[in-house]
């Protein structure tokens, strides 16, 4: 883990851990509604201040308390633009999938890239450090997850520009004269084009 | 009369639909008094903040960090207070923790959180910690929007005009790790309850 990584996650952890003190509470607008306070936003006294842990300017959590539930959310890193690609098809497969999670939000709050939305549901069913586990760990493993589809994204790239480059590099200087002599009709256009160096403009 | 002819264009419209009638309501939740859940706070004007900062830095030239630190924490600028003296503290805040050396922070927050009041000033540090980290990270994202435009393009050997990516984020990431180690540290010293109190006070900084 690098140098600046730990202290992030360990401040991360610190204050889930504190953040996730979580008790069943009714809502005071509908009768016989129980609704997760930070979503419904129907009581202000019961939300509690807001807390954003930054590792830079790109990385950040933003916790938000409230009495019956609180909302992780999290901006992973986007170094360029293949990155912020590659997190938004990520983090898009995750959302649809939102039901099979439990505590995953549908829909990431503006300006961060994937969103969590614990209730005091979750907490009596699961266990709260393992909760909390569950997110350092999803930290940990979406910045390698992204590198490493990058780097795979690099290489298949690669390759393909190889193999799709192949047929014309393989073509022999002789053969290419005598293509240019031919009369199809793009070797005439060529010719027409570059008269100068009939013989080898095929060649790369 | 009958009542479907009194409606116009304007009525038919469904803007109504998104009125919260909960909020006309004057004994709704939704208009629950906020002011009523802490003590009245003391407002602080930019001059005074100004001086404090003067006096701070001071202390600090002086070789008196911990005095500088305890200084700052004992007067926080809360939130009634105008944006520019909450900035303005905020920046003497961060002045002082940027000074203190690595080693130096752990005996020097036991010895804040020995002394009388002391519990009460790492909370206020704690806040500022968290003030801190969202300050820094939203000013610099709104500076700079992320939008595909402002991006720096891929290094993959096509393009070639690879600026050195992440070049500004260097200084607010050096100034992140400051706020993150003594968040860190304040936590070992004052334990989980003081980021619990930061969260129910309602004395926002």
């Amino acid at each position: 883990m690098s140098q600046s990584l730990r202290p992030y996650l360990q401040a991360v952890r610190s204050s889930l851990t504190a953040a996730l003190c979580l008790s069943n509470f009714a809502s005071q607008t509908a009768e016989r509604h129980n609704v997760p306070e930070v979503e419904a936003r129907t009581s202000p006294e019961v939300l509690l201040t807001p807390l954003t842990i930054a590792r830079n300017e790109n990385e950040r959590v933003l916790i938000e308390p409230s009495i019956n539930s609180i909302r992780i959310s999290i901006k992973i890193k986007q170094a360029d633009e293949i990155e912020h690609i590659l997190v938004h098809k990520f983090t898009r497969f995750l959302t649809q999938r939102a039901e099979s999670f439990f505590i995953l939000r549908r829909k990431p709050i503006k300006g961060y890239d994937i969103s969590f939305l614990i209730t005091n549901f979750h907490t009596e069913e699961m266990l709260k450090h393992k909760l909390v586990d569950f997110i350092i760990q999803f930290m940990e493993e979406v910045d390698k997850e992204i590198s490493e589809m990058k780097l795979f994204l690099n290489a298949r790239a690669r390759f393909v520009a190889e193999s799709f480059l192949t047929p014309v590099r393989l073509c022999p200087r002789y053969s290419a004269y005598r293509i240019s002599r031919s009369d199809s009709p793009l070797v005439r256009l060529s010719q027409a084009g570059y008269s100068g160096r009939q013989g080898n403009h095929i060649c790369i | 009369m009958s009542v479907i002819r009194e409606h116009t264009q304007a009525t038919l419209s469904d803007a109504w639909r998104t009125i919260n009638i909960d909020a006309l309501q004057e004994d709704s939740s939704v208009n629950f008094d906020t002011s009523t859940l802490h003590p009245p706070l003391p407002e602080a004007s930019e001059p005074e903040v100004r001086q404090l900062a003067g006096q701070v830095r001071q202390l600090l030239r002086g070789g008196d960090a911990e005095g500088a630190l305890r200084g700052c924490l004992e007067s926080p600028v809360y939130s009634n207070s105008s944006e520019l003296a909450r900035d303005a503290h905020l920046q003497t805040v961060i002045e002082v923790l940027q000074s203190i050396k690595a080693s130096d922070m752990t005996p020097m927050l036991q010895r804040i959180y020995a002394s009388p009041g002391g519990s009460e000033c790492l909370d206020v540090l704690m806040k500022y910690l968290y003030k801190g980290m969202a300050a820094t990270s939203t000013a610099s994202g709104s500076s700079a929007p992320r939008t595909p435009t402002r991006m720096t393009p891929q290094q993959t050997g096509f393009s070639q005009i690879g600026a050195r990516p992440g070049a500004p984020t260097e200084s607010t990431g050096a100034a992140m790790s400051v706020l993150l180690s003594w968040h860190e540290k304040v936590v070992e010293v004052a334990g989980l309850g003081c980021i619990g109190r930061v969260m129910t006070d309602w004395r926002r900084v």
